[in-house]
């Protein structure tokens, strides 16, 4: 049977049955799931469409594996749609001149610069009180409650994993209430994965090669992602099911000059 | 009898009533405030309960503490001219809604203002009614106060002084009205006082009684005055106050002060009064000064800057608490003075398809708290500074902007991620190029590196910068490649691991 005899006959049997069993055949309307680009085509096609809005996403990897370039250019592409930001700096790592050369607009994003060991008494007590983490959780916390930003980024890529890994669930699952509520993409930034079961995608970064011009300039790299979890793909209301098809899960993409 | 029509507020033991006004939690004690220099103070004023006590004024500070010791209870407060100075601006903002003229008759330690209330009726009704709203209004202020309306300016101002609440004499009727009140009502000099004292004159009606002719040959021109007075026929020449519009409050507290609580339970009180001062004039608060005086004569300063112009009075309380608790005094409070500057009210256009942004009054609170947690200089829009030393940069204040729509494109630029401070790494150079490199904890070896890019610039100045930067491939034993930046610091002649490409 062909593949358009079946449509034709699946629809002649909808019809058929639609006032006696109206959802007998019909898949129920399911919530459409908004997401926003990453600026990184092979990235959005591996995403189908980008990183989901009002959820939590996390982008994993080890150092120079592209994770950081690849939340820059999604919150490049976040301000530029006139939204604000916000960047959570668990070990004060963040570069703004490498933000502002992906096309971030600095004044739309507020950086939370959570702080090291301080010097004085008064600091070192604070310090002691409000571990960097700890830091970072709160000011996570409060930036979702208070609603209105466009993307926030929780960035725990200098934070080992040992430690992201301790952060209780019933906080990422807070996190992800919060973010479905004020319709904020929370990205995590990090080693390894952590959010867990409350990620609505993981993103596992890997550096693949150099890009050297002349032997000489280090210009960038091939950076490889691959789709470790999805939560749920970006579905239209009232759409039937798409037929099945190996999606793929592994995209690849470079950069530019250097920052 | 003149055409006029005067209303005279006046706050009696002016000096207690504008210490108590913004303490709630003296105004069931009784009071007494001194005022001279140690050890010769007296008391200046006092309030009911005190009196009730046995307090009067004049009395030592000796025979005020006797009095605490026998009664218990009585606090001994001294006396605040700053304080009376914030607080009659404050009564004078008050009275300034009902009638733009007013003229200032205080006397002693009251405080009192008449105004020119004629033709204000179809404002405010009758006479009785403006004054009950005028009473309410200056007792939500925190004053309490006795008020007399009078066609004649003198008979309200007397009938003010004598009686306690509200007085409406009407035109015609001042002199019944004023004829059972005492002489001493009229500021009569010594020697008038003392003849009227021996003519057994007591009151105003007997003074009124007197022929006009025999009192001025036996006292001079100047018992014609008295006379005029007391029959509440003198007639006076209004001579119109402007008021200065100032938003500011100012407590002196008894003892030092450390508990922030305290503080804040004044402070809750002082914001109350400035946001109800700018919302007469229909304006909102832009900014907060918020000066601490501090024992050993040090003083603390904080200012409170929302986003938008508020008068809500909870948002601005909570950002002075998050503000003391981010940059708390360092030693004990002896004053709290609140400097506010008036701005429009906030009103924000939103536009249907604009974007979301944060709402400022929230943003400003969220932003409070931040700071309470990193710290100050820690929270805010990262500014790159126009030089080119790399890696330059300074914060600054946060404030959600909604800019136009713009359509990014362009491939994406390798990042870096930044160790503050930058680690110290030991290298091995091969053939003048890093082959290695320690960083304290792991060796690695380096697969390719690419440089030097050698930069230098400010040699005129302290902050001075000349280095060697190498983009550095390095692989270590068991661990994913490393894109990294190591720089060399000619000044110094050393080595550090300044970011990693990410």
């Amino acid at each position: 049977m062909s593949t358009r005899s079946a449509t034709a006959l699946r629809l002649e049997i909808e019809h058929a049955m639609e006032r006696s069993f109206p959802a007998a055949l019909t898949p129920l309307q399911r919530t459409m799931h908004e997401t926003a680009p990453s600026g990184i085509a092979e990235v959005d096609a591996l995403l189908e469409g980008g990183l989901p809005v009002g959820a939590i996403g996390e982008v994993t990897g080890p150092e120079s594996s592209g994770r950081t370039t690849l939340v820059l250019s999604f919150l490049a592409q976040r301000t530029a749609a006139g939204q604000v930001c916000a960047w959570v700096d668990a070990d004060d790592a963040f570069d703004p001149e490498s933000a502002a050369a992906n096309g971030i607009h600095l004044r739309q994003l507020l950086w939370v610069r959570c702080r090291k060991n301080g010097k004085s008494a008064q600091q070192r007590q604070a310090a002691k009180l409000f571990a960097q983490l700890d830091q970072a959780l709160r000011a996570t916390d409060l930036l979702l409650q208070a609603g209105g930003f466009g993307a926030i980024v929780l960035d725990l890529g200098d934070t080992a994993a040992e430690h992201a890994r301790r952060i209780p669930l019933a906080t990422w699952f807070r996190f992800r209430q919060a973010a479905d509520r004020a319709r904020t993409c929370l990205v995590v930034l990090a080693e390894t994965g952590c959010a867990q079961s409350s990620a609505a995608v993981t993103l596992e970064c890997a550096a693949l090669r150099p890009v050297i011009a002349g032997e000489t300039v280090l210009r960038g790299f091939h950076f490889e992602v691959r789709r470790e979890w999805q939560r749920f793909t970006p579905f239209v209301m009232g759409q039937k099911k798409p037929p099945a098809c190996v999606r793929p899960a592994i995209g690849v993409w470079d950069t530019g000059q250097m920052g | 009898m003149s055409d006029g029509l005067y209303a005279c507020v006046r706050a009696a033991e002016f000096p207690s009533q504008a210490l108590l006004r913004l303490r709630p939690d003296l105004q069931s004690l009784p009071i007494v405030v001194l005022e001279g220099r140690a050890p010769l103070e007296q008391v200046c004023s006092m309030n009911r309960l005190a009196r009730r006590q046995g307090a009067a004024a004049d009395m030592t500070r000796l025979e005020a503490e006797s009095l605490a010791g026998q009664s218990g209870g009585l606090r001994l407060l001294p006396r605040s001219l700053e304080g009376e100075a914030a607080a009659r601006a404050a009564m004078l903002e008050c009275v300034a809604t009902f009638s733009p003229r007013i003229e200032e008759a205080s006397r002693q330690t009251a405080c009192a203002f008449v105004l020119d209330i004629r033709g204000t009726e179809r404002l405010f009704g009758p006479p009785r009614a403006l004054a009950e709203r005028l009473r309410t209004a200056l007792s939500a202020a925190g004053f309490l106060t006795s008020i007399a309306v009078s066609a004649n300016y003198h008979a309200a101002r007397i009938m003010a002084a004598a009686s306690r609440g509200i007085t409406v004499i009407p035109a015609g009727d001042e002199e019944p009205a004023l004829a059972k009140l005492p002489l001493a009502l009229l500021e009569t000099s010594i020697d008038q006082g003392e003849t009227l004292s021996i003519w057994g004159i007591r009151t105003l009606g007997e003074l009124a009684a007197l022929p006009l002719a025999d009192l001025v040959a036996r006292m001079g021109q100047s018992a014609s005055t008295l006379h005029k007075l007391a029959h509440g026929t003198h007639p006076h020449t209004f001579q119109p106050i402007e008021a200065a519009f100032s938003l500011r409050e100012f407590c002196e507290f008894e003892a030092p002060v450390e508990q922030m609580d305290s503080l804040l339970f004044v402070g809750a009180r002082m914001i109350d009064s400035l946001v109800q001062r700018a919302a007469t004039r229909a304006m909102s608060l832009a900014s907060v000064d918020v000066h601490l005086e501090l024992e050993g004569k040090r003083a603390h300063r904080l200012t409170i800057r929302p986003a938008l112009p508020s008068i809500d009075r909870k948002f601005l309380l909570k950002l002075m608490q998050l503000e003391i608790a981010a940059s708390p005094p360092p030693a004990a409070v002896l004053s709290l003075t609140l400097s506010a500057e008036a701005g429009q009210s906030s009103k924000v256009q939103l536009g249907l398809f604009a974007p979301q942004t944060p709402e400022p009054s929230r943003l400003d609170v969220t932003i409070a708290r931040l700071k309470a947690i990193a710290g100050e200089g820690r929270v805010g829009t990262p500014v790159l500074e126009d030089v080119h030393c790399a890696g330059c940069f300074h914060m600054s204040d946060f404030a959600a902007e909604n800019t136009p729509v713009e359509e990014q494109t362009g491939q994406p630029r390798m990042a870096l991620r930044r160790l503050r401070p930058p680690l110290a790494v030991r290298v091995v150079l091969s053939a003048d190029q890093p082959a290695g490199f320690f960083d304290g904890r792991q060796s690695y070896k380096v697969t390719a590196s690419f440089g030097p890019w050698r930069s230098s610039g400010c040699w005129w100045a302290m902050d001075s910068w000349d280095s060697d930067e190498w983009d550095v491939l390095a692989q270590s034993q068991g661990a994913a490649p490393l894109a990294c930046l190591l720089v060399m610091d000619r000044g110094k002649n050393e080595w550090r691991l300044e970011a990693f490409y990410d």
